[in-house]
């Protein structure tokens, strides 16, 4: 009985998060285009609102191509690996109090561990096309997640010592319910640090060179076509948003808001995680992409040394303080 | 029962995907059975209470280390594995000597003790959550072997630096 | 030559990123504002004089048939030499078109075939929807190119005489241009209207202008 409501739990978790990534797509597209003043999608449905299920099925009915020199089990396993570690690090995010699917004390470092391994699905992709520029891509793309997997780590470890575990929702609730006590304000630079490492774990703009669309052909997804591609860009929007839930819940107070709202308690949550996103979008509008070296010598010389910094203040802050 | 049960998947599985690592042709492959190998390993150190140790696995184990392995491989270029000549020519007196080695292996094993118990049973570790309570062992009573560990890592970053420097720096 | 540079960013512009943050506002602000795109079947482009679009033959309003005169000079003008033309004289010297095609595919549009006819046949209508799938339907011959007219006279609302009066030669003086293409003389004509075109007016008034003034 409880394993039938833990199933129906995952099958409405996983209806919901398709739904958002598939509309994430087209409110990028539309937001990115009046930004740069012109409209996005019109044409499918009233303002272009059917175009993801237009692109689902498009994607659907492609010719799925797998090149004849290609290492065929592991071009058909990377996208599986991408989308499968994404996936499960959905399942211990609380979205308000008592609504998460796995309370585990770990909670943080599941997803640690579940990003670190979505990274192999790039690679693996990278190397089973058996293509220059697909491969550069691929390894480009590896360099960059495990040289900001650091400084993502590092900036999340001031907030552990301000909340003093590792479980998910003991963070959010040690960080009250008012407005300025938020982690945001003590931890500015872990902030800071944070939101610029999880940019670049998702290969987001700048940092989204492995993916360049003007440069690597689209990098190591180049060879894939129809439903594979689809999945691996379920993969990253997954990812983008299961980032910007842990930004919420860790900087920015997760389902605490100014007033209750009666039937929908993660209503502030899904505000918090919807302006996140934006914050993505707005970025990639804005911002040129970073050279190969200058995101590796930012990550190591500039986030990594910042991350630390953190760290000792927020550890002599305590000790003074407490 | 269950945990019996579960210990048995990941120990079948551990030797299994062991002896598909040595195995394999193409050494991709061989990398990614010991990336399945390191998961069911993180498994055993679920059921004894030790999931900080799990995730700590995952994230280091097969999330960077097995990553720089693959990084190896790539820029070597490997795709099949590469044939050497054999030492020893005779089939027989190889397989005799393995034999040998693992009918050793396997008669120590009944001499293994379980060491004496630490000062933390599983009812305090799961109260005090296991990170809580490794951190506490960790930073008091092991400082030491802790801080050579880190110089020794850090040794190794040095080192590796070193040998990656670019040769033909500038004079001036 | 006076270089502009942009001052370098100070301390603490580097640490809260202030070009990023104004970029950022930048593009917050155009998020908000009016997008400039047409809807092109609902919208369609707005037409101005002189649009170079679909050929076609005038048909004359009194005899309702082409103007043509095969003097040959759109076709000898042509720089793609799309447009054949076949004639045939009879005794007294006159001209009859046997068949005329202008083949649209390699047309490059520059309407010198327009301003070069002497007697107004040929012009450019504003249709530029004509796209089809096969070729064969883009090899206007006479008929066709007649029947253009038609089409576009039906829905453009002008009457029976209309001379699009942007196809004049600039530069050239009235009394040279050939009936067909002179305008009506309005009732306050002057002689200064007597050239076309702006530039032509412009560089006349000039004239008369440094001539009046004396030397500088």
């Amino acid at each position: 009985m409880q394993i039938l409501t833990i199933v129906l739990q995952i099958a409405i978790l996983l209806a919901i998060v398709l739904l958002h990534v598939a509309y994430a797509t087209y409110f990028e597209r539309k937001i990115i285009g009046h930004m740069q003043v012109r409209l996005g999608p019109m044409m499918v449905g009233y303002h272009g609102l059917l175009q993801p299920i237009a692109d689902g099925i498009k994607s659907f009915f492609k010719e799925d191509i797998v090149p004849e020199q290609a290492d065929r089990p592991l071009f058909l396993f990377a996208p599986v690996i991408c989308l499968v570690t994404m996936l499960t690090s959905l399942a211990v995010i609380p979205f308000a109090k008592g609504w998460v699917l796995a309370d585990i004390n770990i909670g943080l470092l599941f997803i640690f561990a579940m990003s670190s391994l979505a990274s192999y699905g790039v690679i693996l992709a990278g190397w089973a096309s058996n293509s220059k520029y697909t491969f550069l891509g691929g390894l480009r793309s590896m360099a960059q997640v495990i040289s900001y997997e650091l400084p993502l780590g590092l900036s999340l470890v001031g907030v552990m010592m301000l909340s003093g575990s590792l479980n998910l929702t003991t963070i959010v609730d040690s960080q009250g319910s008012s407005f300025s006590s938020m982690y945001l304000f003590p931890q500015l630079i872990g902030f800071f640090v944070f939101f610029v490492a999880m940019l670049a774990e998702t290969n987001r703009v700048p940092f989204d060179l492995p993916e360049a669309e003007t440069e690597l052909v689209s990098g190591y997804i180049t060879e894939y076509s129809g439903m594979r591609y689809a999945l691996f860009f379920m993969a990253e929007y997954i990812g983008m948003m299961v980032m910007s839930s842990i930004g919420t819940i860790c900087f920015l107070g997760g389902w605490n808001g100014p007033f209750e709202v009666p039937f929908f308690p993660p209503f502030w949550f899904i505000l918090k995680v919807y302006g996140f996103l934006f914050l993505f979008i707005w970025i990639r509008a804005t911002l040129p992409r970073y050279r190969y070296d200058q995101l590796m010598a930012l990550g190591w010389k500039l986030l990594l040394p910042l991350a630390l910094l953190n760290i000792f203040l927020t550890g002599l802050f305590k000790i003074l303080v407490h | 029962m269950v945990n019996q049960l579960l210990f048995l998947y990941c120990a079948g599985v551990i030797t299994a995907m062991g002896l598909l690592a040595v195995n394999f042709k193409n050494p991709v492959y061989s990398v990614l059975s010991v990336m399945v190998l390191f998961f069911h390993v993180a498994g055993l150190y679920l059921l004894l209470n030790a999931e900080f140790l799990a995730a700590i696995q995952i994230i280091v184990y097969a999330g960077a280390i097995l990553v720089l392995y693959l990084f190896v491989l790539f820029l070597v270029s490997l795709r099949k594995e590469v044939k050497i000549e054999r030492f020893i020519a005779s089939h027989k007196i190889s397989t005799l000597v393995s034999l040998a080695l693992g009918g050793c292996l396997l008669a120590v094993i009944p001499s293994f003790k379980l060491g004496a118990k630490g000062q933390y049973p599983v009812a305090r570790v799961e109260q005090l959550t296991h990170t809580k309570a490794m951190g506490l062992e960790l930073y008091s009573n092991y400082i030491l072997p802790f801080e050579i560990a880190g110089l020794i890592l850090l040794i190794a970053v040095i080192g590796g630096l070193v040998l990656a420097r670019n040769e033909k720096e500038v004079k001036e | 030559m006076k270089v502009q540079y942009k001052p370098k960013r100070n301390l603490l512009e580097t640490i809260f990123q202030v070009e990023i943050l104004q970029g950022m506002a930048l593009t917050l602000r155009k998020l908000f504002s009016p997008a400039i795109t047409r809807q092109y079947p609902q919208e369609k482009p707005p037409m101005y004089p002189g649009f170079r679009g679909q050929h076609a033959l005038v048909r004359d309003s009194l005899t309702n048939e082409s103007k043509c005169v095969a003097c040959m000079r759109c076709a000898t003008v042509c720089p793609s030499r799309c447009i054949k033309i076949s004639y045939h004289e009879d005794e007294s010297h006159k001209r009859f078109v046997d068949s005329y095609t202008i083949e649209a595919l390699r047309c490059v549009f520059c309407g010198f075939c327009v301003e070069v006819c002497p007697v107004g046949a040929i012009t450019m209508t504003e249709v530029f929807e004509y796209a089809t799938y096969n070729r064969d339907t883009t090899y206007f011959d006479k008929d066709l190119l007649l029947e253009n007219w038609d089409r576009f006279m039906a829905g453009s609302g002008h009457d029976k005489t209309y001379v699009n009066p942007f196809w004049r030669p600039r530069g050239i003086p009235e009394s040279s241009l050939p009936a067909q293409r002179r305008m009506n003389v309005p009732d306050d004509w002057t002689v200064e209207k007597q050239f076309v075109g702006k530039k032509a007016t412009s560089s006349q008034q000039c004239l008369t202008a440094t001539t009046a003034g004396g030397s500088h």
